[in-house]
């Protein structure tokens, strides 16, 4: 027999796999400072293997991850949409007042210019904020929502200790009926648990046995038992 | 949280049916309706599959569908089947022992990952591992149960043998008794989707053609031109797509969902490297299939398809490209287009068998049937003296008795080779062979 030329490799998959986009926007304001801004950190640090590990068991998905960080201003911590398989967490600090009207509306922006790019999921916009907004959040949130993205993403908003805007962070969520509300992380074990469910459920539900007509039923019955045993401890 | 509390090593558990105490080692992973343990039970690793105790809640069917699974036992040996149930004394909860999965097999998703986690397995394999996969359902839809939830997270292949083992059969439930769960997105039938039905032996049969064309072709088969016009994909247009408004990429009449040059190139290259009776089967499942669950492809035809496809399958003497060869018609290579050379064939019946040096030729190839043991009965092997001219050694214990054109009948006796002339038949106790190599024809 004669020498066979190799076969040749055509990977479908690999090139048209379709997009999710992971975005924090993650309150550094002076209240975060200390302790939270460091357990925000670990908890970053944390879920960013889990979030690799559960998209390995999507192999039709690239997740891409972006942090929007606000504090007197907002901007990006991770700027471009990074493959989750390339993640490095470079470590934020915290100092100044509570941009959050401003984060939003630029990652409005981003969403819709990703918009143009390849095939995506909805996208998965996680916000954690300890306090209450000192830019303009309405002008904010009106932006934010018009990207047809934002509007289709499922929201998490996590309220880190007591002292937070609920309204908004729900304004933010606007979850019909609000089946979905504001994850409570009183302290550092709560927002470590929770960043790493805000991260990782909605990509779950995109691959895992469902009885949810929805990804955001399937959340919101997942909630429900994250909620259930939330620590009383406050720090 | 306390429901989800982990069993520490060392906590003591009773089996239901001989009471048998047994020891809790190491977590082996850990999902959404429970934990999966190794445990000790007179001196036997096993598998412990622990209920997070709201999922007992939810999921009120389970004891009996345990129950039930346990007493019919497992419908064949690729099946880590529940063997018996288990409580801890104190513990609200309850659980399963089954057989523990052995390492070297990995998730059939694996071989739709991104390198270099990819698994890399040959066409043949491919068609053997779904063969093997349409053997096993058969089994389990034959014994009255249906599975409710095919889909790559249960599936496990090796990648040496591809070899089967399928996990997670606690969905598994009676026929026609009110389901679990719906199914996991893009493997639910569309009826499941548009939430008309719950699961059945019905939609097992759509869930396992999408495994399937996954399998072959590395995609999903209702992902054409109108998903890729999607750019973002929600609730409401995966409904469309997977419910509503589902047209198969290779759709004869539809082309709404036609693929798109440029972006699905390869599965053109993979359909048209088929042969027509695989061809016909996917065109049945997801054309008449999907909106007539009583048209969709059984067990038995998907394991003889992939059964003859795994021995038919050839390279491309020009690029490479792996064809699946068939009688009658010009054979053209499915990616290069050109002359493929084909090699030279058996004619089994109205089976097409390829003929390689490198591959011996088993029982199992010329019945169509799953055989263990599966001995060699014949190889492929050049003349000792003219290197091109290539024969059928008889493997077997009999003598066959072949024809060959121009010449009388002549024996061919265990450890003889005859020449691969064009036009040859062989009687073997596995059936009349017929050989077709245009080119090497008789004087």
């Amino acid at each position: 027999m004669s020498e066979r030329p190799p076969v040749p490799v055509i990977t479908p998959g690999a090139l048209a796999r379709r997009r999710l986009h992971v975005m924090f926007a993650l309150d550094c304001s002076g209240s975060m400072r200390g302790d939270r801004i460091a357990s925000l950190n670990y908890a970053m640090r944390s879920a960013l293997p889990e979030l690799l590990s559960v998209a390995e068991d999507n192999p039709e998905v690239q997740v891409m991850v972006q942090v929007m960080r606000f504090d007197t201003v907002a901007r990006w911590h991770i700027d471009e949409p990074t493959p989750i398989e390339e993640m490095e967490w470079i470590d934020l600090d915290a100092g100044g007042e509570t941009a959050m009207g401003s984060a939003l509306a630029q990652i409005g922006e981003a969403l819709d210019s990703a918009e143009a790019g390849p095939r995506q999921l909805p996208p998965v916009i996680v916000l954690a904020s300890d306090g209450y907004p000192t830019d303009d959040i309405d002008a904010g949130l009106e932006q934010f929502f018009s990207s047809a993205a934002a509007t289709a993403a499922t929201r998490i908003a996590i309220a880190i200790g007591s002292n937070t805007d609920l309204d908004t962070l729900e304004r933010f969520m606007n979850s019909p009926e609000a089946r979905l509300k504001p994850l409570r992380a009183n302290n550092a074990p709560d927002l470590v648990k929770s960043i790493k469910w805000a991260t990782t459920a909605p990509v779950k539900a995109t691959s895992s046995p469902t009885n949810a007509p929805d990804v955001a039923s399937q959340l919101a019955l997942n909630a429900e038992q994250l909620e259930a045993p939330s620590s009383e401890v406050v720090w | 949280m306390s429901t989800n509390a982990e069993l520490s090593p060392g906590t003591q558990f009773v089996s239901s049916k001989a009471t048998r105490t047994g020891v809790v080692r190491s977590v082996l992973g850990a999902g959404g309706q429970g934990t999966v343990y190794a445990v000790d039970l007179e001196g036997a690793t096993f598998a412990l599959k622990w209920y997070h105790e709201h999922y007992i809640d939810i999921d009120t069917g389970l004891r009996d569908r345990l129950a039930n699974a346990v007493e019919r036992g497992a419908p064949d040996g690729r099946f880590l089947w529940p063997l018996e149930l288990v409580t801890i004394p104190g513990n609200p909860s309850f659980g399963y022992i089954m057989p523990v999965r052995a390492g070297h097999y990995v998730g059939m998703r694996d071989l739709i990952a991104p390198p270099p986690k990819r698994v890399e397995l040959s066409l043949a394999d491919r068609a053997k591992l779904c063969a093997r996969i349409a053997d096993s359902f058969l089994q389990l839809h034959a014994r009255g149960f249906c599975y409710q939830d095919i889909n790559f997270g249960n599936i496990f292949l090796d990648p040496a043998t591809a070899d089967i083992l399928i996990c997670d059969n606690d969905n598994v439930n009676v026929d026609g008794a009110p389901a679990s769960i719906y199914g996991t997105r893009k493997f639910m039938a569309p009826e499941v989707v548009r939430r008309e039905v719950l699961p059945s032996t019905q939609t097992d049969l759509f869930s396992m053609a999408v495994m399937f064309f996954y399998v072959i072709f590395g995609w999903h088969p209702l992902d054409g031109q109108q998903e890729a016009n999607i750019k973002i994909l929600d609730t409401d247009a995966e409904n469309r797509l997977y419910g509503t408004q589902p047209v198969f990429i290779f759709d004869t009449v539809n082309n709404a969902n036609a693929p798109v040059a440029g972006l699905h190139d390869a599965l053109v290259y993979r359909w048209q490297s088929l042969n027509d009776e695989l061809r016909d089967l996917f065109l049945q499942s997801f054309m008449q299939g999907l909106f007539n669950p009583g048209k969709r492809v059984l067990e038995y035809e998907w394991r003889s398809a992939f059964l003859k496809m795994s021995s038919a399958v050839y390279q491309c003497g020009q690029c490479g490209y792996e064809n699946v060869a068939q009688s009658g018609g010009a054979a053209k290579c499915g990616y290069c287009g050109q002359d493929p050379a084909v090699p030279p064939l058996l004619k089994v019946d109205k089976n097409i068998l390829t003929l390689d040096v490198s591959r011996p030729i088993t029982s199992s190839m010329l019945s169509l049937m799953i055989e263990q043991p599966d001995p060699v009965v014949a190889t492929v092997e050049a003349h000792p003296q003219h290197a091109h001219v290539l024969g059928l050694r008889n493997q077997s214990a009999e003598t066959w008795r072949s024809e060959i054109p121009g010449y009388s009948a002549t024996p061919i006796a265990p450890g003889k080779t005859l020449r691969l002339l064009h036009g040859s038949r062989i009687e073997t106790a596995g059936g009349l062979l017929e050989v077709i190599n245009p080119g090497d024809t008789p004087a």
